[in-house]
C-alpha cells in the first residue's frame, strides 16, 4: 500500500513554545490510522501542522505533493478535511447550511445529491433538524454533523479529533461504526486522534503513540493491543 | 392628520437612506467586529463617482450600477491595502485607521471636487401624485423603492447564495471556516466591497436631496450610527427597520417638537444612539453575545 | 497599540532643556509666533487628556472636541456674561468640565469600546448645533467676543527687565499656557507613575485580570473619564483665552480628529507623546496652508483646494501609517532607535542572552 500521507521529522509549535519535536509517521492509502497519546503529547498539533493551522518544519507530503507553505484553505481543497478539536461547528448556522458548507466547492451536482442521501441514511437525524440552528443539537448530534459534513466534502483523507469526547458510550459505538463504514464503502482513509486507546485500536489498522511531542511507539494496532507493556504504559487500560 | 402622514412618508423615504448606511455598517461589523467610521465618506466619494458619469454624458441608469461596481472594487482594494495590514490589531487600532480612512476620503474628495456644493440629478421627478389623501412625491416613492429593492438584494445574497453562506461562515467562524475550505481573507475583503456597494446607493439617493459635497455624508452617517445601534448591530433586519423608525422619528421631531426644529434634528439621532446604548445595548434584534470586545 | 514603553528612564536634563527652551522661547520670536506656540501648547494639554484616557486607561474618545467646547464656554459665559476675570475663570472651566466628564463616565462604562467610540463620535458631530441652540447664553452662531488682558505688572517689569522690550498680550498668554501646561504635564506624570495610573494600565491590558487583582474597575475608569476632560476643559478655557473668541464652528469634529492624531503621532501612554503630537498636529495644517499659495507654480486655483483639502489629506495618511507601522508613535520610534542604538554600541555579546525583544503585537 502506498502512503497518501507522510509526515518527516515534523517540528511545529505556538509561539515560543514548541509542542512537536520531530515526528514521522506515514497513512497508508485507504487504511485507519491512530494517533494515541496523553494530553499535551502534541496528537492535536500535529492535525493542525498538517493542515496547516499552525507553523512547522521539516517535511509533509499528501499524495506526493509537499504540503509546505500551503494556507489552510489550499490543504482542505486539496482533499483533507479536518474536523477539529471541539467539532468545528458553526453555531451561528442552521444545521443544513453547515452541511452546504461541507459541499459548497464540489461541482458534480449528481454525487453531491447521492453523499447527502448517504448522509441522511448515516445520520437520520440531522434529516429531521435539517432546519434548525445548528446550536440546538446535542453533543453527539453536533459530532454526527460534523462527520456528516467532513464525509459531504467527498475528502481522500479525513483527520478526526478526539471524536469520542464528551459521548456516550453508544453514541461513541455507533458514530465509530460509521466511521469505519466511511472508511470501507467510499474509500476515504482516516486519522484518528483519541483519548480512549482501546476503541480506536479496535478500528484502525497502524497506530502511532505521541510522547511530548515525539512517537513513542507504533506498529499495527492489533499488535500493540497485544502487548501488555504498551497498554499499560501509554494506553492506560 | 394628512399633515402628519406626510411627515411619516417622506420620513420612510429618508429612512431607506440610512438603512442603506446601516447595512453597510452591519455587514462589515458582521465580518469583523468593527463599526467602519469611514462608510459614509465611503458613499460619498462613490457619489462623487457617479456624478463624474453623469456630467460626462452617461445616462443616470448606467452610471448608478457602473457606481456601484467601481464602489465595490473599491471596497475590496481597501480591504486589502489598509485593513488587511492590521486585521489582527486591537480594536482600537482599527477603529482609528478606520478613522484616518474617513478623513483621508474627505480630504481626497475635496482636492479632486472642491468644497462648493453641486447640485445632483435624481431620477425621479419631484412632481407629486395624491395616494389616499397623502401627496408623496415621485421622487420619495423612488428613493423607497430603490433602497428596497437593495436591502432585498442583500437578504437574497446572503441568505440564499453560496457566496452569502460562506461570507455569513468566515464572519462568524473564521477558523472553522477555513477547515472548510472557505478563503476567509477574500471573503473579508468581499464584504467590504459590498458595504462599499450599498454604501453607495445611500450617497446616490441622498445627494439630490442635500447637494453633493465632500462633508455631505457627516450628518448621515450618524443618522445610520443610530439606525445601526437601534436594529441591534450585527442584525440586517435591525438596520433596515432601525433605518425606517430613525427616519420617522426624526422627521417627526423636527416637524412637531419645536425646541428641535431643523438644527436639533441631528441631536435626535445622538440621543437615540445614547439612550439605545445604555437602556439596551444589543438594540432591538442583537444578541447578547458580543464577540472580540 | 497601547502597549507601554518599557525602561528609558526619564532624563532630567532633557526634561530641563526642554522647560527652559519653552520659557525662553517668546523673548527671541514675534509676539505673533508666540501666540501659535501657545495654541500648540493648548493642543498638548487637550493631547494630554486625551492620553490618559486611551493610551492609559483603554478608552477610546473620539468626542474631546466637544469637552473642550464646554470648557471654552464656561470660560467665556463667565467672563462676558459674569465679568469675571477671564484667567479666573480657567480653573473653573476645567473642573467643571471634568465634573461632567465624570459624570459621563459612569453610562460609558457600560459600553464596550467600540460603542464609546461611536457614542463619543456622534457627539463631536452634534456639539456645533447643539451650542447654537442656547443663543442667549452662547451668542448662538455668532459666538463670543472676548478681551483678551494686559500683562499684569509684576510681569510686565521682570520682562522688560530680562529682554529691555515691553511684553504683549500674546507673550502673556502663552506663559500663561505654559504654566498650564507644566504643572498639567507634571501632575501626569505623577498619575501614571503611582497607583492610579497602574490601576489604569491594568484595566487597560485586561480588565478581568485587574478586578481580579483587586482593581476598582468602575472607579478608576471614571477617574480616568474625569481627569480626561478636566485637561480638554483647561485646554478649552485657554482656547478662548489665547483666541478672545469662541463660536460653535470653533469646535468641529475636525478638532476631535486633530486631537486623536496628535495622540497617535506622538504616542500613547507615554508622557512626551502629547507635546510632540500636538506640535505636529498643530503645525502640518499651518505649515502646508503657507508653503503651497507661496509656491508661484501651483495655479491659484489648485493652490487653494490644497489649502482647504491638504490637511485633511495628510491627517487621515498619517494616522493610517502611524497605526499600520509605527503604532507607538514618534516616541516609539524614538525608543526603538535608541534600543538599536546601545545594542550596537554594546556589541554582538548582548544578542547571545537571547532575550526575546518585546512583541509587537501584544496589547
Amino acid at each position: 500500500m502506498t502512503a497518501l500521507l507522510e509526515m518527516e521529522a515534523v517540528h511545529a509549535g505556538y509561539g515560543q513554545t514548541s509542542v512537536l519535536h520531530g515526528v514521522s509517521l506515514s497513512v497508508p492509502d485507504g487504511s485507519v490510522v491512530s494517533l494515541l497519546g496523553a494530553n499535551g503529547a502534541g496528537k492535536t498539533t500535529t492535525l493542525r501542522a498538517i493542515t496547516g493551522g499552525v507553523r512547522w518544519t521539516g517535511d509533509i507530503r499528501f499524495g506526493g505533493r509537499s504540503l509546505r507553505r500551503m494556507s489552510t484553505e489550499d490543504v482542505v481543497r486539496g482533499g483533507i478535511a479536518h474536523v477539529p478539536e471541539g467539532r468545528g461547528i458553526l453555531t451561528e448556522l442552521t444545521v443544513d447550511e453547515n452541511l452546504r458548507l461541507g459541499s459548497h466547492l464540489r461541482r458534480d451536482t449528481k454525487e453531491v445529491r447521492k453523499d447527502y442521501d448517504r448522509v441522511f441514511e448515516y445520520f437520520p437525524v440531522l434529516k429531521e433538524r435539517r432546519g434548525l440552528s445548528a446550536s440546538t443539537l446535542s453533543g453527539g448530534e453536533q459530532q454526527m454533523l460534523a462527520l456528516a459534513r467532513a464525509f459531504l466534502m467527498k475528502p481522500r483523507l479525513m483527520l478526526l479529533d478526539e471524536p469520542s469526547l464528551g459521548l456516550a458510550p453508544m453514541i461513541v459505538r455507533s458514530i465509530f461504526e460509521i466511521i469505519r463504514s466511511i472508511n470501507q464503502s467510499s474509500r476515504v482513509t482516516v486519522l484518528l486522534v483519541e483519548q480512549n486507546a482501546r476503541i480506536a485500536l479496535d478500528l484502525s489498522t497502524r497506530a502511532y503513540v505521541l510522547e511530548v511531542g515525539r512517537v513513542a511507539v507504533e506498529g499495527e494496532s492489533e499488535e500493540l493491543q497485544g502487548k501488555e507493556s504498551v497498554r499499560r504504559s501509554y494506553l492506560g487500560y | 392628520m394628512q399633515a402628519f402622514l406626510q411627515q411619516v412618508v417622506s420620513g420612510i423615504a429618508i429612512g431607506g437612506i440610512f438603512a442603506s448606511l446601516a447595512l453597510a455598517l452591519v455587514l462589515i461589523y458582521n465580518a469583523m467586529g468593527l463599526v467602519n467610521f469611514a462608510q459614509g465618506e465611503m458613499a460619498m466619494l462613490a457619489t462623487f463617482v457617479a456624478y463624474a458619469l453623469i456630467s460626462r454624458g452617461m445616462s443616470y441608469w448606467i452610471a448608478f450600477p457602473v457606481t456601484l461596481v467601481l464602489a465595490f472594487g473599491g471596497g475590496v482594494v481597501i480591504q486589502r491595502v489598509v485593513i488587511r495590514p492590521v486585521e489582527r490589531a486591537p480594536i482600537l487600532t482599527l477603529v482609528i485607521i478606520t478613522l484616518g480612512l474617513a478623513t483621508l476620503l474627505n480630504g481626497l474628495a475635496g482636492f479632486m471636487f472642491g468644497y462648493v456644493p453641486r447640485s445632483f440629478p435624481s431620477a425621479f421627478s419631484a412632481q407629486t401624485i395624491d395616494l389616499l389623501g397623502v401627496f408623496i412625491s415621485y421622487r420619495d416613492l423612488g428613493v423607497i423603492v430603490v433602497s428596497g429593492l437593495v436591502l432585498l438584494a442583500v437578504y437574497l445574497l446572503l441568505q440564499h447564495t453560496t457566496v452569502g453562506l460562506t461570507l455569513r461562515a468566515a464572519a462568524h467562524h473564521p477558523e472553522a471556516s477555513r477547515l472548510l475550505g472557505v478563503q476567509v481573507s477574500w471573503m473579508l475583503g468581499l464584504g467590504w466591497g459590498l458595504a462599499a456597494a450599498v454604501g453607495a446607493v445611500s450617497g446616490i439617493m441622498v445627494a439630490p436631496i442635500l447637494l453633493l459635497e465632500p462633508n455631505m455624508m457627516q450628518s448621515i452617517i450618524i443618522y445610520a450610527f443610530a439606525a445601526a445601534v437601534l436594529g441591534g448591530i450585527e442584525s440586517p433586519l435591525g438596520a433596515v427597520v432601525g433605518g425606517l423608525t430613525v427616519g420617522v422619528t426624526v422627521n417627526l421631531a423636527g416637524a412637531y417638537i419645536p425646541f428641535v426644529g431643523g438644527d436639533l434634528q441631528l441631536a435626535v439621532g445622538l440621543a437615540i444612539i445614547i439612550v439605545v446604548l445604555i437602556i439596551r445595548p444589543n438594540g432591538l434584534f442583537g444578541r447578547a453575545a458580543t464577540r472580540r470586545v | 497599540m497601547l502597549q507601554r514603553i518599557r525602561g528609558a528612564p526619564p532624563r532630567y536634563w532633557l526634561v530641563g532643556v526642554v522647560v527652559l527652551f519653552f520659557v525662553g522661547f517668546p523673548t527671541v520670536i514675534s509676539s505673533f509666533l508666540a501666540s501659535e506656540w501657545a495654541q500648540a501648547l493648548i493642543l498638548a494639554i487637550a493631547i494630554m487628556g486625551l492620553n490618559i484616557l486611551v493610551g492609559y486607561s483603554g478608552q477610546l474618545s473620539l468626542g474631546h472636541g466637544a469637552f473642550m467646547a464646554l470648557g471654552a464656554y464656561t470660560s467665556a459665559i463667565l467672563a462676558h456674561h459674569f465679568k469675571m476675570d477671564i484667567v479666573a475663570t480657567i480653573p473653573i472651566a476645567g473642573l467643571l468640565t471634568g465634573l461632567v466628564g465624570f459624570v459621563f463616565g459612569i453610562p460609558a462604562l457600560r459600553l464596550s469600546a467600540l460603542y464609546l467610540a461611536l457614542a463619543t463620535f456622534a457627539l463631536a458631530v452634534v456639539t456645533p448645533s447643539l451650542i447654537k441652540r442656547p443663543a442667549g447664553l452662547t451668542g448662538g452662531v455668532q459666538g463670543i467676543i472676548l478681551t483678551q488682558p494686559d500683562p499684569p505688572g509684576f510681569a510686565q517689569s521682570a520682562y522688560g527687565f530680562l529682554t529691555g522690550t515691553a511684553m504683549t498680550s500674546d507673550q502673556w498668554i502663552y506663559y500663561i499656557c505654559l504654566f498650564c501646561a507644566l504643572i498639567l504635564f507634571w501632575f501626569a506624570w505623577n498619575l501614571v507613575r503611582h497607583r492610579p495610573g497602574r490601576a489604569m494600565r491594568a484595566i487597560r491590558d485586561g480588565e478581568v485580570a485587574a478586578a481580579a487583582s483587586g482593581v476598582n474597575i468602575a472607579g478608576y475608569k471614571t477617574l480616568a473619564f474625569g481627569i480626561s476632560a478636566f485637561y480638554a476643559g483647561i485646554a478649552g478655557a485657554l482656547f478662548a483665552l489665547a483666541t478672545g473668541f469662541v463660536s460653535p464652528d470653533t469646535f468641529p469634529v475636525s478638532l476631535s480628529i486633530q486631537l486623536l492624531v496628535g495622540a497617535v503621532v506622538g504616542g500613547l501612554a507615554s508622557i512626551p507623546g502629547p507635546l510632540l503630537g500636538a506640535i505636529f498636529a498643530y503645525f502640518l495644517p499651518i505649515e502646508s496652508s503657507q508653503w503651497v499659495p507661496s509656491q508661484s507654480w501651483i495655479p491659484d486655483q489648485i493652490a487653494s483646494t490644497v489649502k482647504n483639502a491638504g490637511p485633511a489629506v495628510t491627517y487621515g495618511a498619517v494616522l493610517i501609517l502611524i497605526m499600520i507601522f509605527a503604532p507607538n508613535g514618534i516616541v516609539g520610534l524614538v525608543y526603538r532607535g535608541y534600543v538599536a542604538l546601545n545594542r550596537r554600541l554594546r556589541g554582538a555579546a548582548d544578542r547571545e542572552t537571547g532575550q526575546m525583544p518585546p512583541n509587537p503585537q501584544t496589547v
